[in-house]
């Protein structure tokens, strides 16, 4: 699914025109399987269509761009907003949010508004002098310093010129990196560090990217799912579901990767996470380890092929929906 | 053939609608997967995908960017089958260049630039079919993206077109009409502030009849921004539902 | 409330193209009728009469009419009846008419927007109950049928408990078919017609197009082909399309003017002209070199006395041996023959029934007025009282084997020779527009009593206080032009030129706008006058007349006493004129020392400054050419003419002319400047140099060399060329002049190059006319652009493009042509009317010299006729040798030269009842065997003595 931009453009375009929407959900972890792959096409009309009309209740905090959310004047204004004309106005379209006299509106889709603390996960995109430059699905490129991370050895030291000429052996461009937010500077970048040991260079594993909002901010991020596999909630929409470590590789500071051969089951689980992933995702359901937990067993009855069938994400994650709601009241 | 008659005597224009009545809208937000933003929109027979990618770091050379606001940079395209006759390029011609320039002073008026100093935001618009309004519908569709992609705004933009035929004003035009008629005037209006960001006319009108024309066109773009509106929010509200379940658990 | 579809309207030719545009159905639409008691969310008032009578004796419930297309376009003049009401057209019809018939689309307009006629558009096509889409493989015909029964059947439902029926009338056998078994009412025209109580409506039914072609199975015509072969063949090359028009000489010969080329191709033959109308779009075929041919100098009119029969069985091969005679080489023209029919360009004929023998049959024949219609063979059974009138007859058809088109009666105009009827036909076959203004028209008219209001006056400049005066023939009403002028305290004179602001009462695209700009011109008959505005505003309104607050559109000069222009003004005004004057009138007061009001100095200082401007205009190189126009004195009673005179030239109307000129130019500069691409203006080409050969000759004969190198060339030659012993001469002179000349047209500046827009007549760079709105609608598109560039008004889109006005100015040419040439043939039919009763010899002289004719001008009358000088039937031409050297007719010693002095005798040759002959007769100088004695030389009493009886029973009347 890491379609350039241009291709990525004329798959959709391709989709509106002829009124075709192919979903192709393959699964390469089986050579055998690779070579019998069936692909799923569909018209369009067949399309589950969920109706934009909506027949509740307005739930009183939506707004639209232009919106007047108060003419009080005692209110902060917060991210989403603006003032005019002595009145806060909204600028997206979202819920409106209250935390004591701070008025913000959270949209349902953004790029990710990094925040001190916030676990990440990010790509390297440039070695550059003592930093490397990180896209991290924010609004610039993010900055890990060559000072914030650990170096290989555990020591602290000064950064010698040495360990500048290195910096490409530690991590290169296209490394995947976990890391947290150290620092947001003026105009909104971000600085990162890897200074814990559980933060640093991802090794075999899949990243899911989803909207940065759908992330439920929590305590941990981290999670070994008692179905064989790990997964990183990065803040910034992008998760990373890999194998469990059983082994602690704390020495190397993990920039060693660990190459062995992943077993077929732990790959299957792992596929079944992004798959379920993306159903939540789709259906705008906030990830965290419970909501991925409970669609895993939910989708059980499937094929991971299937999760992503348009009637199988709705079925799976309705079920979802009333157990939480059920466990909720 | 004889001409066509735009308004007939019993006041039906030639696809069977009154001169105050808009061509049926549909659009679908968030088409595209990779993009920001994206929303598919149709005004009748002109249909529009638009996306938005970013705010994000400034692409080619870091000279562009503006230390005190975003910099917005758009690109209008209609594709090759989109017209009556295949067109030979799909952008880059005048009109194509001159839209993306109209799009781009716009979308300046609206977007709250200065919060995004240094980067950058594309909005690119693709024209799939072309039957009159283009850059109402890109408009339109293009707000509707930005929306999608989270983008503060000031408020929704929305264009609409008009016309004056036998004395009476008519919103928008298809190409027909557009082809036909005299005078096409075009306008984008924040709806909600009843302020006109663009505004553009294309051959000499009388100024008498100029505001009862442009009184019918502003009641066309509140038509128009009600219809977005409402089902922006419907959406919403059914996100809001969903979200309320995960709040409580 | 919207529903949509869409759909694949169409291919064209070259490519398929497909054009999808949409289509939104909708329930709010009104069935129109009163009888309504579904409460359709209609009007308050609807058309649809709740209960209509029934007239017919086929059913006798209360119904309305719902006509197909082909019943609306044939049956027309049925519809028009006023026993028929309450009739619902369809939009699929009303659209289909639109099509294929503009003359009958606009009929039908007019009607449904008569509040008597009853009848409502329903716009089926836009309805979702009644829309129905084309099903793959049918025709679009058959669609448009399917959809005519869909909403019959829709009515009938919905009107089912209001107790009003639905009859659909067809002609189309298959429709027909389809509708009563799906149990609609449906009639045949004819069968419906017939069933009214009123029975004269059925003469007015068009003959049914396949009645005749069972009974006789002798085909006279070869078929026509269809559509697809001929657009295959004009691709090809194998045929050629064009417009037919036949020869006004010869009724079995025509030309076909080939579109897009420059090419006349000859057709000959009723067999190839194949059943061609005059002014059909015909598509013909080249025939091979072998059997090309060449126009026959004979005049061939076809034979009135014969009876039908006869001609019928005569068939068409007689008609052929004529022509075919050998025709030498080198005069063969490329000759084709028709082989399709594109488009019939058949509108309603006048003309007499032929006198039949036998009094009690039905079918008649039909002789048009126009020479270039074949005659036509009708129903009627009212031909006792038709036998001596003229009527309107339209072709419905021409089958195969028919020798003559099919038609039927539409109306009687009156008895032959009545004025009134004569004038009718005259504007019938000069196509001027002369109806009465229907309501729609009338609707747009300002509310009377009219007042001026507050805002008037806020918008327009007050000049009630000036001393502004009307100068016109005597006798006008339509007063579109008043002056003044008066001194400043500079010295300079302060001149105004106040227009009718007619622009002000006639708003654009209304159907007042609509007519006006269709009727394009006011026409001048004899004793009558074809307004292009309606009445109210003609001669009241936008009248000038003196003493009542006026509005005008104004242009203000300040000039030197030397008649420069200092500066110009334009603005809307109010004026109050002080008199209304004739020119006689304006003269004497000009002329007469004791006068010294402010009127008669304002005269004066016109009346200086116009000589002056003349002058200037005349060294500019502008032509004075000379016209005859006659003025007749027309019997108050019988309104017969009893004496004619030519108009007679004063001061004040050069001065009015004078001022005139300038106020058009100056217009004419003022819009070309604000609306560059589509200002309308007038041009004059100048004529190229071969047209003078004639003059120059003519002039040469008499030792007089013309320069025609320039306007101002020709002008000064002109001028000097005068014989003392023939004042006249210099008058025919320039009367040739005249003949050399152009046609002057409007045009739309954006279509021609600035150097094209010279008017040569009048020496001047630029022209428009502005001074007459009342009677041009020219004028209206002037002062509408002239207000625009002055802010006073607004413009509209079809101002603003040059296509459209350059359309306009083709109807104003067309019309003003036709304007004329129904004036002249009312000066005609008047002074035919004049010689009725009359013999005379009169002085003439020759303006020109023809093969085997004189064209003598006698210059009392104003009149030009032609002296025949050998007359076919006496076969005494070898009398004339022409001298084409010299120009001049030689018989024995006497030589007949150019501007010669003659006497002719006047009277009217009555060979021909529909076109009636001025006849001149050569009374001196004498020539044995051909000159006639002098009426009063021989006081023959029986020529004298019908003047005297018919003049006694005049008075005997009185």
């Amino acid at each position: 699914m890491q379609a350039g931009t241009s291709s990525g453009f004329a798959f959709c375009l391709f989709s509106a025109t002829f009124l075709f929407l192919l979903s192709i959900s393959t699964y390469s972890l089986d050579l055998n399987k690779f070579i019998n792959m069936s692909v799923d096409i569909r018209l369009a009309k067949s399309r589950v269509v969920g109706l934009d009309v909506y027949h509740g209740d307005d739930p009183g905090n939506i707004v639209t761009p232009g919106d007047i959310i108060t003419a009080d004047t005692g209110f902060m204004r917060g991210h989403g907003t603006y003032m005019s004309e002595d009145c806060l106005h909204s600028s997206v379209a979202g819920m409106v949010e209250r935390v004591n006299k701070l008025v913000s509106v959270r949209p349902l889709k953004t790029r990710y508004n990094g925040e001190i603390g916030d676990v990440v996960i990010g790509r390297i995109i440039e070695v550059s002098q003592k930093k490397w430059r990180v896209e991290t699905h924010s609004r610039m490129d993010s900055i890990l310093m060559l000072s914030s991370v650990n170096l290989p050895g555990g020591e602290l030291r000064r950064r010698s010129e040495e360990d500048e000429k290195m910096m490409r052996n530690y991590l290169k461009e296209g490394d995947l990196i976990s890391a947290e937010v150290q620092n947001v500077m003026s105009d909104g970048c971000l600085s990162l560090h890897t200074r814990s040991l559980k933060y640093g260079k991802l090794g075999q594993g899949t990243l899911v990217k989803v909207s940065p909002s759908l992330v439920l901010r929590r305590k941990t991020h981290f999670h070994n799912l008692p179905v064989g596999a790990s997964i990183i909630l990065g803040n910034n929409g992008y998760i990373w579901i890999c194998p469990t470590e059983h082994v602690e590789a704390g020495e190397t500071g993990g920039y060693e990767t660990n190459l062995q051969p992943v077993s077929r089951s732990e790959r299957e689980a792992i596929a079944r996470l992004r798959n379920c992933v993306l159903a939540l995702a789709d259906q705008n359901v906030l990830l965290f380890d419970t909501s991925i937990l409970y669609t895993f067993e939910a989708s059980q009855k499937y094929a991971v092929k299937d999760i992503l069938k348009p009637e199988v994400i709705l079925e799976v994650v309705d079920l979802v929906q009333q157990r939480l709601e059920l466990e909720g009241s | 053939m004889a001409g066509m008659e735009l308004l007939s005597d019993q006041g039906f224009r030639t696809d069977g609608r009154k001169p105050n009545e808009l061509r049926r809208i549909r659009f679908k937000k968030g088409v595209f997967k990779q993009a920001d933003g994206s929303a598919y929109l149709e005004q009748g027979n002109t249909k529009v995908l638009a996306a938005v990618y970013g705010p994000h770091e400034i692409r080619g050379s870091k000279g562009k960017a503006l230390h005190d606001k975003l910099l917005i940079n758009c690109q209008y395209s209609m594709a090759t089958f989109s017209t009556q006759d295949r067109k030979r390029r799909p952008r880059g011609d005048r009109k194509s260049q001159e839209m993306t320039m109209h799009l781009k002073q716009t979308f300046n008026a609206v977007v709250l630039t200065e919060l995004f100093p240094k980067v950058q935001l594309d909005i690119y618009v693709e024209v799939l079919q072309s039957d009159g309004g283009n850059y109402c519908a890109s408009v339109n569709a293009a707000t509707l993206a930005l929306i999608d992609a989270g983008i503060p705004m000031k408020d929704y933009v929305i264009a609409c077109s008009g016309s004056f035929v036998k004395d009476t004003p008519i919103v928008d035009i298809n190409h027909l009409e557009e082809s036909t008629a005299g005078a096409e005037i075009i306008v984008a209006v924040l709806p909600r502030f009843d302020q006109i960001v663009f505004i553009e006319m294309n051959s000499r009108l009388h100024e008498d009849h100029l505001s009862r024309v442009m009184d019918q066109v502003m009641n066309g773009c509140k038509d128009i921004f009600n219809i977005l509106n409402q089902q922006v929010k419907d959406e919403l509200c059914k996100k809001a539902a969903i979200d309320k379940l995960v709040d409580a658990g | 409330m919207l529903t949509n579809k869409i759909f694949i309207k169409k291919t064209r030719l070259g490519g398929v193209m497909k054009i999808v545009r949409e289509h939104y159905l909708r329930d709010d639409i009104s069935c129109g009728s009163m009888a309504c008691v579904k409460n359709c969310q209609g009007l308050e008032r609807e058309p649809l009469e709740e209960s209509p009578d029934s007239d017919s004796s086929l059913l006798r419930k209360s119904h309305y009419i719902i006509p197909d297309t082909n019943v609306v376009l044939h049956q027309i003049d049925v519809l028009e009846d006023p026993s028929i009401k309450n009739v619902i057209i369809l939009q699929t019809v009303l659209d289909e008419i639109r099509h294929r018939s503009a003359p009958v689309y606009k009929r039908v307009t007019e009607m449904i927007s008569s509040s008597q006629k009853h009848f409502y558009t329903y716009c089926n096509e836009f309805n979702m109950n009644t829309y129905v889409e084309r099903k793959p493989g049918e025709s679009a015909n058959d669609r448009n049928d399917r959809a005519i029964r869909k909403a019959v059947g829709w009515y009938s439902s919905h009107l089912k408990d209001a107790g009003v029926l639905v009859l659909l009338l067809t002609n189309d056998v298959e429709n027909l078919k389809y509708a009563l078994s799906k149990n609609l009412n449906a009639y045949t025209i004819y069968d419906y017609v017939k069933s009214l109580s009123n029975k004269t409506i059925v003469d007015r039914l068009a003959n049914p197009l396949n009645q005749s072609i069972s009974d006789k199975n002798k085909v006279l015509f070869a078929e026509h082909l269809g559509m697809a072969e001929i657009q295959k063949g004009i691709r090809s090359g194998k045929y050629l399309q064009g417009t037919i028009l036949i020869s006004r000489e010869n009724y079995l010969e025509a030309n076909v003017s080939i579109r897009d080329k420059d090419q006349m191709v000859f057709v000959q033959g009723l067999q190839n002209l194949n059943r061609a109308v005059n002014d059909d779009v015909v598509v013909i075929e080249i025939l091979p070199e072998s059997e090309w041919s060449c126009p026959s100098s004979m005049v061939l009119a076809e034979d009135e006395g014969k009876d039908e029969e006869d001609e019928e069985n005569r068939g068409l091969n007689d008609s052929e041996k004529l022509i075919q005679n050998k025709v030498p080489r080198e005069l063969r023209q490329p000759t084709g023959r028709v082989v399709g029919i594109v488009k019939r360009n058949w509108r309603q004929y006048c003309g007499i029934l032929q006198p039949s023998i036998l009094k009690e049959r039905t079918r008649h024949l039909f002789i048009p007025a126009e020479k270039r219609i074949p005659k036509i063979r009708i129903e009627t059974r009212q031909s006792d009282a038709l036998a001596s009138k003229r009527i309107i007859v339209a072709i419905d058809s021409w089958p195969r084997n028919s020798r003559y088109p099919l038609g039927h009666f539409v109306r009687c105009l009156g008895g032959v020779g009545d004025k009134d009827t004569e004038n009718e036909v005259l504007l019938l076959e000069h196509d001027v527009p002369h109806s009465n203004f229907s309501e729609a028209v009338l609707s747009f008219l300002p509310k009377m009593p009219w007042t001026i209001t507050e805002e008037d006056l806020k918008r327009r400049r007050d000049l009630r206080h000036l001393d502004i005066c009307s100068v016109d023939p005597p006798g006008c009403t339509d007063i579109d032009d008043a002056l003044h002028c008066r001194s400043l305290s500079n010295g300079n004179f302060e001149v105004g030129v106040h227009i009718a602001d007619v622009s002000h009462f006639i708003r654009p695209g209304n159907a007042l706008d609509q007519e006006a700009a269709n009727r394009g011109t006011t026409v001048y008959l004899t004793d009558k006058r074809i307004d292009m505005v309606p009445d109210l505003l003609s001669s009241n309104l936008c009248s000038l007349r003196s003493g009542v607050n006026r509005f005008a559109f104004s242009v203000l000069w300040e000039m030197t006493p030397q008649a420069d222009i200092i500066s110009t003004d334009f603005t809307k005004s109010i004026i109050d004129s002080k008199a209304s004057l004739t020119y006689a009138e304006a003269q004497l007061k000009i002329d007469d020392p004791n006068a010294s009001d402010n009127l008669t100095k304002s005269l004066r200082g016109l009346n200086h400054l116009a000589k002056i401007l003349k002058k200037k205009r005349l060294d500019n190189g502008a032509l004075s050419l000379a016209s005859t126009e006659v003025r007749f004195f027309v019997d108050s009673e019988t309104n017969d003419p009893i004496d004619v005179q030519t108009k007679e030239l004063r001061e004040t109307n050069s001065m009015v002319e004078e001022f005139m000129l300038l106020a058009n130019i100056a217009v004419a500069e003022k819009i070309l400047k604000e609306f560059p691409d589509n200002a309308l203006l007038r041009r004059h080409p100048s004529p190229p140099v071969s047209n003078f050969d004639p003059l120059i000759k003519a002039a040469a004969s008499k030792g007089f060399k013309i320069d025609v190198s320039s306007g101002k060339g020709l002008a000064d030659s002109l001028d000097k060329a005068v014989v003392p012993e023939n004042p006249y001469f210099n008058t025919m002179l320039r009367i040739m002049t005249t003949r050399c000349m152009m046609q002057a047209v409007y045009f739309c500046s954006g279509m021609l190059q600035p150097m094209d827009y010279l008017h040569y007549g009048l020496a001047t760079p630029i022209y428009t006319h502005f001074t007459s709105p009342i009677r041009r609608y020219s004028d209206i598109i002037a002062h509408r652009l002239l207000a625009v560039s002055i802010g006073a008004d607004a413009s509209y889109p079809e101002l603003l493009e040059k296509t459209k006005i350059q359309s306009l100015c083709n109807n104003l040419n067309y019309r003003h042509k036709m304007a004329q040439y129904a004036g002249r043939a009312s000066v005609n039919l008047h002074t035919h009317l004049f010689f009725k009763t009359r013999v005379q010899d009169e002085q003439g002289h020759v303006l020109f010299v023809r093969k085997n004719a004189l064209q003598i001008l006698i210059p009392k009358y104003g009149l030009e006729g032609t002296v025949f000088l050998n007359d076919e039937g006496q076969k005494t031409s070898s009398l004339f040798v022409y001298d084409e050297e010299m120009n001049t007719q030689t018989a024995g010693n006497v030589t007949i030269h150019v501007f010669d002095p003659v006497i002719v005798q006047l009277s009217i040759d009555r060979s021909n009842v529909q076109h009636m002959k001025l006849s001149l007769k050569l009374v001196k100088p004498e020539i044995p065997g051909f000159s006639v004695p002098s009426v009063k030389d021989t006081s023959t009493l029986s020529t004298q003595e019908p003047v005297g009886k018919s003049a006694q029973k005049k008075r005997k009347m009185m």
